[in-house]
C-alpha cells in the first residue's frame, strides 16, 4: 500500500511538473527576441507577408490564448504542425522519426558506458592503490576531460578516415537495418559513452570503497563468508544505489545534450531537432520536444527511484 | 604563382577548373558529352546542401529560402535557365522573342514535355504557374519581382505571351530557374492534390521526381524517365542531405559518405584541393558582404564619418584573414559574377589612413565613439567583424566592438533598422537589380537602413528599362559610384562560390549562384 501511495504521489508530481514546465517553455520562447516569420519568409519578407504569416499560425493572438489552444490540442494528442523548420509537417511525424533514433543511440551509448564503467570501476576498487586502479582511474579522468566534439573528430579521423572501419558520417536507423544501426552508430555511441563511463566508473569505485569499509561488511567477513559472496551481496548491492541514481541523471544528457555529436555524425535525433527549432523560432516544435524530454526525464527518474526503492526497501518507508 | 585578379585563383587551377566547366557546359545536352566525359548510367548521387538544415516547401511559388530553391530545382524547370557561363538559354521555352517596344514577350514552348505524372506541359500550365505567383492572396515576397506583368495570355497550346506595363529588363532573369518562383508546375496535379499536398509531393517537369522527404534531414529523388532532354538524367536517383555543419560535410565527403557538396568551408579549400580523391570547383560567387549602418541616426547619418570608415579598413587583409584568399575586396554592391556591371576598385573603398583621418576631421563624430557591430555565429562572421572593428579602432581611434547575436535576432534587427551597425550580406541572387534597385532605390524591397538619393533612384529606374547589357552595366556603375561615395553600405568583400565532389562525379557544372538541383541532369557517377 505504501509503495502504491508513493507511486501515486510521484505520478501526480510528474503531471504538475509537465503542465507548469510546458507553460514556462511556451512563455520563454514567445518572449525571446526573434521571429519564425523571418525564418520562413527570409530576407525579402515584407510587412504584409509577415502579418499574413502571423495570422495564419495564430501568432497574433495573446500568449495565454495561444497556450490554451496549444494545451487543448496537446491533451487530445495533437501537437500541431511545424511552422518554420519543416514545411508544415505534423510534429508527431517529426517526433516519430527522431525519437527512436535518439532512444537507440542513447541506449547504445549508455550500454557501452555501463560495460566500461562496471568493469573499470570494479577493477579499480578491487585493486585499490595498485597499478590497475591507477590505470582505470586515469582512463576515467581522461574520459571525463575529453570534450565530446573533440573525441568525435578523433574517432572519425582514426576509425573512419585512416582505417575506414566505420562510416564518417550518416546513421542507418534500426528500422532500415537493425545490424547496420549498430555498425553506423558505433562511433557516435562511443563518443557519447566516454564521458559518461568516466563519471560512472569513478562513482562506482568511490561507492564500492566506501561500502567495503562499512561495519556490516567487516561483520560478514568475520562470519567467514567467501570474499566473492561478501562482495556481491554486501558490498556491490549497496554500492550500486548511488551509481544507479547517477546513471538516471545522465538520461537528460542523452536526450538533449548530444546535439554536437548528432551534428558531427549526421544523426537526426531529438537534440538537433529541438536546437534547430529553437534557432528557427519554430515554437510548436520546441514545445513538443520539450514536452517529450520532460516526459521521458520524469519517467526515467521515476523508474530510477523505483529501482532504488527495490534495491533499498528502506526508501519507501 | 600568379593569381587571377577576378577570381583570386591561381592560373593553373583556374585553367583546370574553367576548362572542365567549359567542356562540360559546351557538351552538355548532347550525346557527345557522354562520350567525351565517358559518362556511365545508373546509381544514386548522394549530394548535400551544406550549412542548411531547413527546406521549408517544395512549392516553387511559395518557396523563399535559397535552400528551398536549390532543392526544388531538382524537380522543376522554368521557361528559361542559366548555362554554365550564366547566359540565359532555353529551358521549357524552345525560343522567345521580345516586341520592339520591349513590353511583350512571346515564348514558344517545347512540345511533348511530360510532367512527373505523365501529363503534358502546355501553355495552360505556364499561365497557371505565373499567375499563381502574381496572385495577391498568396503573399510571397517574390511577388514584387513580377509586378510589372500586366497579362499572361495563352496564344495557343504551345505559345504564351507575357505583357509588361513598361520595359523591364530584369524580367527574363526572374522568369528563369533561379530563386524567384517562376518554375512551371502542373495545373492538373495541383488541382487534384491541393496546395498543402503539392508542397510535399510536387509535380514538375524536372529530371527527378520526389520519392521521400524527411523533414529537416534529407530529400530522396528518383529519375523522371520521360524527362524532355534526351538521354538524361544519367542517374537513377539523388539523395539530397541537409548537413548543417560544414565540417561534417568535409568528413562525409572524405569518408565517401557523400559524393557532392554545395559548398566548401573557406579555410579547408587549400587542403581539399590537394586531396587526390576530391575535386573542388570555384568561381566568383553571387554574394556581397558589407557592414550595414543605420543611416537615420548618429554617428552613421554623417556621410564624412562613413567615408572615413570606408577608407580605414584594409579589405585585402580581410579577404586573406577571413576567406583565406577565397574571394576579393568589394568596391561596390555588385559582385564579380556580374562582370558586365562589376567595378573592381574605387578610391573610396581603398585603404588610405590619411584620407580617412581627414574625412573624420570633417565629420561631427569624435574619436572614442562607441559602436556595437552586430554579427552572429562563432565562425568567419565573427572573425570578420572583429577585424573590421580592430582596423577602424586602430586607424580612427574609435571604440567599435562586435556584438554576437543569434542569426534570427540579428536579421530581425537588420530588417527593422534596430541597430547601429551590422556585418551581413546577400547571397544567391543573380539579377543586377537584386544588388542595386532592391538595396538602394528609395522604395527598394531590401533597402532597410534608410538610404535615399533621388538621383540614384532615377539611374536605377533607367537601368531597369535598358535592355542593352553594356549600357545597363554603365548605368549600374553610375549609380554605384554615387552609392560608394556616400558609403550607403560599407562594402567589404565578395567570396568565391565552391562546391566539392568526389572524383567519380562527372558532368557537374558549378554555377556562381550555387544552385544545385538544376545541375543534376548531366551528372553521372563514373
Amino acid at each position: 500500500m505504501n509503495f502504491l501511495w508513493y507511486l501515486v504521489v510521484r505520478l501526480g508530481g510528474a503531471l504538475a511538473t509537465i503542465i507548469v514546465g510546458s507553460f514556462l517553455i511556451f512563455l520563454i520562447m514567445q518572449l525571446a527576441p526573434g521571429d519564425p516569420a523571418l525564418t520562413v519568409l527570409g530576407d525579402a519578407a515584407t510587412t504584409e507577408t509577415i502579418a499574413a504569416f502571423r495570422e495564419e499560425h495564430g501568432l497574433d493572438q495573446p500568449i495565454i490564448v495561444q497556450y490554451a489552444i496549444w494545451l487543448e490540442k496537446a491533451i487530445q494528442g495533437d501537437l500541431g504542425n511545424s511552422i518554420a523548420l519543416a514545411g508544415k509537417f505534423p510534429i508527431s511525424e517529426l517526433l516519430g522519426n527522431r525519437l527512436p533514433v535518439t532512444i537507440f543511440i542513447g541506449i547504445y551509448g549508455l550500454a557501452i558506458a555501463l560495460v566500461i564503467s562496471l568493469t573499470a570501476g570494479t577493477i579499480a576498487a578491487l585493486r585499490h592503490g595498485k597499478l590497475a586502479d591507477t590505470v582505470a582511474t586515469s582512463i576515467a579522468v581522461l574520459g571525463i576531460s575529453m570534450p565530446d566534439f573533440w573525441l568525435s573528430y578523433v574517432l572519425i579521423l582514426a576509425f573512419a578516415l585512416s582505417f575506414t572501419w566505420f562510416p564518417s558520417y550518416g546513421f542507418t536507423t534500426p528500422a532500415q537495418d537493425f545490424f547496420g544501426a549498430f555498425y553506423s552508430g558505433f562511433l557516435p555511441a562511443l563518443a557519447i559513452a566516454a564521458p559518461m563511463a568516466g563519471v560512472f566508473a569513478r562513482i562506482l569505485r568511490a561507492s564500492l570503497l566506501e561500502t567495503a569499509r562499512k561495519e556490516y561488511v567487516t561483520a560478514a567477513r568475520s562470519f567467514g563468508f567467501a570474499a566473492p559472496f561478501v562482495f556481491m551481496h554486501y558490498v556491490f548491492r549497496n554500492a550500486i544505489i548511488p551509481f544507479v541514481t547517477v546513471v538516471g541523471l545522465q538520461v537528460r544528457y542523452l536526450l538533449g545534450g548530444v546535439v554536437i555529436i548528432e551534428r558531427i555524425f549526421g544523426i537526426s535525433g531529438m537534440g538537433s531537432l529541438m536546437v534547430d527549432a529553437a534557432f528557427g523560432r519554430d515554437y510548436p516544435v520546441v514545445q513538443a520536444c520539450a514536452l517529450t524530454f520532460l516526459g521521458i526525464v520524469l519517467t526515467v527518474n521515476l523508474v530510477v527511484d523505483i529501482a532504488c526503492a527495490m534495491l533499498d526497501p528502506r526508501r519507501t518507508h | 604563382m600568379t593569381k587571377s585578379d577576378l577570381t583570386g585563383i591561381d592560373r593553373r587551377s583556374f585553367l583546370r577548373t574553367t576548362a572542365a566547366a567549359g567542356a562540360a557546359t559546351v557538351l552538355t545536352g548532347s550525346m557527345l558529352s557522354r562520350v567525351a566525359l565517358g559518362q556511365q548510367r545508373g546509381g544514386t548521387l548522394r549530394a548535400a546542401l551544406l550549412g542548411f538544415n531547413v527546406v521549408n516547401t517544395l512549392d516553387p511559388q511559395k518557396a523563399i529560402l535559397n535552400s528551398d530553391f536549390w532543392a526544388l530545382s531538382t524537380m522543376f524547370n522554368a521557361l528559361v535557365k542559366f548555362d554554365g557561363q550564366m547566359k540565359i538559354v532555353p529551358d521549357l521555352a524552345e525560343n522567345w522573342s521580345i516586341s520592339p517596344d520591349l513590353t511583350t514577350y512571346t515564348f514558344n514552348l517545347r512540345k511533348g514535355v511530360k510532367f512527373h505524372d505523365g501529363g503534358e506541359m502546355t501553355a495552360e500550365d505556364v499561365k497557371f504557374s505565373l499567375d499563381r505567383i502574381r496572385n495577391p492572396d498568396i503573399k510571397v515576397p517574390n511577388q514584387k519581382k513580377f509586378e510589372k506583368i500586366t497579362a499572361i495570355d495563352i496564344v495557343n497550346k504551345y505559345t504564351v505571351r507575357i505583357k509588361t506595363s513598361e520595359p523591364f529588363a530584369p524580367l527574363l532573369t526572374f522568369l528563369s530557374s533561379m530563386p524567384t518562383g517562376a518554375q512551371i508546375i502542373s495545373k492538373t496535379a495541383f488541382g487534384k492534390i491541393g496546395e498543402e499536398g503539392f508542397a510535399k509531393n510536387p509535380v514538375g517537369t524536372g529530371a527527378f521526381k520526389i520519392k521521400e522527404w524527411r523533414a529537416n534531414e534529407k530529400l530522396v529523388f528518383v529519375a523522371h524517365k520521360d524527362y524532355f532532354e534526351k538521354g538524361m538524367p544519367y542517374l537513377d536517383g539523388v539523395d539530397l542531405l541537409l548537413i548543417a555543419e560544414e565540417t561534417s560535410g568535409i568528413t562525409a565527403i572524405l569518408g565517401g559518405q557523400i559524393d557532392l557538396a554545395s559548398t566548401a568551408p573557406f579555410a579547408d579549400v587549400p587542403k581539399l584541393e590537394k586531396d587526390p580523391n576530391i575535386t573542388v570547383t570555384k568561381v566568383p560567387g553571387f554574394n556581397n558582404r558589407f557592414m550595414a549602418m543605420n543611416l537615420t541616426k548618429p554617428p552613421f547619418n554623417d556621410v564624412n564619418f562613413r567615408r572615413a570608415l570606408s577608407m580605414s579598413i584594409e579589405r585585402p587583409a580581410i579577404v586573406e584573414a577571413v576567406l583565406f584568399g577565397e574571394g576579393r575586396p568589394l568596391a561596390g554592391a555588385i559582385p564579380a559574377a556580374l562582370p558586365w556591371a562589376y567595378t573592381k576598385s574605387r578610391d573610396i573603398c581603398t585603404f588610405n589612413p590619411e584620407r580617412a583621418k581627414a574625412e573624420l576631421a570633417k565629420s561631427s563624430v569624435k574619436p572614442g565613439t562607441e559602436v556595437k557591430v552586430i554579427t552572429w555565429g562563432s565562425g568567419w562572421w565573427k572573425r570578420w567583424t572583429e577585424i573590421v572593428c580592430a582596423q577602424v579602432n586602430q586607424v580612427l581611434g574609435m571604440k567599435f566592438s562586435p556584438e554576437v547575436l543569434e542569426a534570427n535576432v540579428a536579421f530581425q534587427k537588420f530588417r527593422a533598422n534596430d541597430m547601429e551597425a551590422q556585418n551581413t550580406g546577400w547571397i544567391g541572387r543573380v539579377e543586377l537589380d537584386e544588388y542595386l534597385g532592391e538595396l538602394f532605390h528609395s522604395k527598394g524591397a531590401r533597402n532597410f537602413n534608410g538610404y535615399s538619393n533621388p538621383k540614384v533612384d532615377t539611374i536605377i529606374e533607367a537601368s531597369r528599362r535598358e535592355f542593352d547589357q553594356a549600357k545597363r552595366g554603365d548605368l549600374a556603375r553610375q549609380a554605384e559610384d554615387i552609392i560608394a561615395e556616400e558609403v550607403a553600405l560599407l562594402f567589404c568583400f565578395n567570396a568565391n562560390a565552391h562546391s566539392m565532389m568526389s572524383k567519380k562525379v562527372k558532368g557537374f557544372v558549378a554555377l556562381p549562384s550555387q544552385s544545385l538541383g538544376s545541375q543534376f541532369p548531366p551528372v553521372s557517377l563514373g
